[in-house]
């Protein structure tokens, strides 16, 4: 994806840059509905219509209505700084700090040889200290602020977001309560969540829907019909402290055991919508269907 | 209040809040448009059927999946029939830790807002809110966005619930399918060198403020418009420094030295 190299203090370490992103999920294209033809975008005039060759398409930026500057990707490239492939660490900073709300992107870096060793010191000293590396980097064309990050025996590069990038929570306009939940409701909501409570094990997790939109797309293949159904919205809760009550009650204070991570699952998976991957997940908010499931 | 791009129920044990997504993120980018430069007309996409040419109104499009050479069309009520319950109800699953969670698999952060004004719906999202940042607990769940499901996060920030879309993690790449991660023996470590490091790393830390770092490509980009809207000049392509550093030849040298200087800074 990308080669250059790490710098921090005056250690200096050649690197390449992966994706850790690999997505699976269903594509599709844009299809004419009434005769099945694909869709093209065509670039026209917007007002004559007419197509514009590629050759004739610059980038412009609208400085007031009507007045614009025009500008070759060339020119728009000399905003992109100095440090094409140089990853320049600023500073370090403890990583619990940083909210994971600001990192945007993850990559994986690997060493390129020559880098191996001062890539494992690295590594090895940020696990050690629970610290990121915040730099800064050109990607493509345009500059990222980025924290370096161990995980596992590979050090990650998230690009970050500006803290302007993201909403100030002020600026949205929420209705609030006139009377904060009591006491007692706080402390059953509490009893809810700990019951819920899991240890994380990601892998428990598949897309089942990428296998749902699969099965539809197989079935419109072989001329069948696709039912559409559309599912109740559950009506908001009339009285808080007793939903609290009941949701308990069919918890039953349970703390669940974790059936093993893998294995046993998937077979579930055509059971319907609400099965759960899990079987625990909701078992307990549905009384009666949780004891079963759980016995595997 | 807020529109939302999504607008459902959240669930949690048999209390049912309704919500609204909005964006935790906007768009700061310099954006252009494209021109004609022979007209100078702005451009503008259409969208043509490639069978006959002619223009396809929103309305007309559907989606095509490409199934071993046969286009297989598809609407978005139909899509939706895949999963009916998680495209209007996002049901908490289970509670986690927020640490525990690899932070690669967060994907696009939103806001969740009470889905009305009516007391019934505030206290319950309040609670909710309250519970999760008492027990320092965030919720797992799955919903559907625009016919993809997604595997989600809610926790508190501020006074507001912020769910975050996520990756589910056979999209994600293991290091171990990453040949030039260096492991076992290759490039190993000595104590004394991770020792230096530390040290070098904390020398160098500081307090992370979002705030303080300057979108500086933002910056360059806007000077540059407004430089050639004044001088209308081209503008001067940099000085091109591309030429990698050259590796340092003894680390702990390196070390040692970057720690002298991060002293003096």
């Amino acid at each position: 994806l990308w080669n250059g190299t790490v710098a921090f203090g005056e250690v200096i370490f050649p690197v390449k840059l992966y994706s850790v992103v690999q997505e699976h999920r269903v594509r599709f294209r844009e299809v004419h509905l009434s005769d099945g033809g694909r869709i093209i975008h065509r670039r026209v005039g917007s007002e004559s219509e007419q197509e514009v060759p590629n050759d004739r398409i610059r980038k412009a930026y609208e400085i007031s209505e009507g007045n614009q500057v025009v500008l070759e990707d060339e020119e728009i490239a000399a905003a992109r700084g100095s440090n094409a492939k140089v990853i320049q660490i600023e500073h370090f900073a403890d990583g619990g700090e940083i909210d994971p709300v600001y990192y945007d992107r993850p990559y994986l870096l690997g060493a390129q040889p020559g880098g191996e060793h001062a890539y494992r010191v690295l590594l090895a000293a940020l696990e050690q200290t629970g610290k990121v590396g915040i730099g800064r980097f050109t990607l493509r064309t345009r500059e990222q602020l980025v924290a370096l990050a161990p995980h596992g025996e590979a050090l990650r590069l998230y690009t970050m977001r500006f803290a302007d990038e993201l909403v100030p929570t002020a600026e949205l306009d929420i209705p609030t309560a006139s009377r904060k939940p009591s006491g007692r409701e706080l402390e059953m909501a509490e009893r809810l969540v700990d019951t819920l409570a899991q240890e994380w094990e990601p892998d428990r997790y598949e897309d089942r829907h990428r296998d749902a939109v699969m099965a539809l797309i197989e079935q419109k293949a072989s001329g069948g019909e696709v039912k559409v159904r559309a599912a109740a919205e559950p009506p908001p809760t009339p009285d808080l402290l007793a939903a609290l009550e009941q949701s308990l009650a069919a918890g039953a204070g349970r703390k669940r055991e974790r059936a093993p991570a893998k294995g046993g699952r998937g077979s579930k998976v055509g059971s319907g919508p609400k099965a759960g991957s899990g079987s625990k997940v909701g078992s307990g908010q549905k009384a009666g269907s949780g004891s079963k499931a759980r016995s595997r | 209040m807020p529109h939302g791009i999504w607008n459902g129920t959240l669930s949690f044990g048999l209390v049912a809040v309704p919500v609204r997504m909005v964006s935790a993120t906007r768009d700061r980018d310099v954006h252009f448009h494209q021109v004609d430069i022979e007209t100078g007309e702005r451009i503008a996409v259409q969208r043509v059927c490639e069978a006959d040419g002619q223009e396809v109104p929103w309305e007309d499009v559907g989606r095509g999946y490409d199934l071993d050479g046969q286009l297989v069309t598809l609407t978005d009520d139909e899509l939706a029939a895949a999963s009916p319950e998680r495209t209007h109800t996002i049901e908490i699953e289970e509670f986690v830790d927020l640490a525990a969670i690899d932070p690669a698999q967060f994907d696009h952060p939103y806001f969740l807002v009470p889905g009305s004004e009516s007391e019934g719906t505030t206290r319950a999202y309040q609670l909710l809110r309250d519970a999760m940042a008492s027990t320092n607990q965030v919720a797992i769940g799955r919903v559907v966005l625009r016919s993809s499901e997604y595997l989600v996060a809610v926790r508190q920030r501020e006074d507001l619930l912020l769910l975050t879309t996520m990756l589910f993690a056979d999209e994600m790449r293991d290091a171990d399918q990453i040949e030039a991660v260096p492991t076992g023996s290759t490039g190993q470590p000595s104590r004394g060198e991770v020792a230096q490091a530390v040290k070098l790393i904390n020398a160098m830390t500081r307090d992370f403020d979002p705030a303080g770092y300057e979108n500086r490509y933002r910056a360059r980009l806007t000077d540059l418009i407004e430089s050639k809207h004044k001088t209308r000049r081209k503008v001067e392509p940099p000085v091109e420094d591309d030429a990698a550093a050259a590796p340092a030849p003894d680390l702990m040298a390196a070390l040692k030295a970057s720690l002298e200087r991060a002293g003096r800074d």
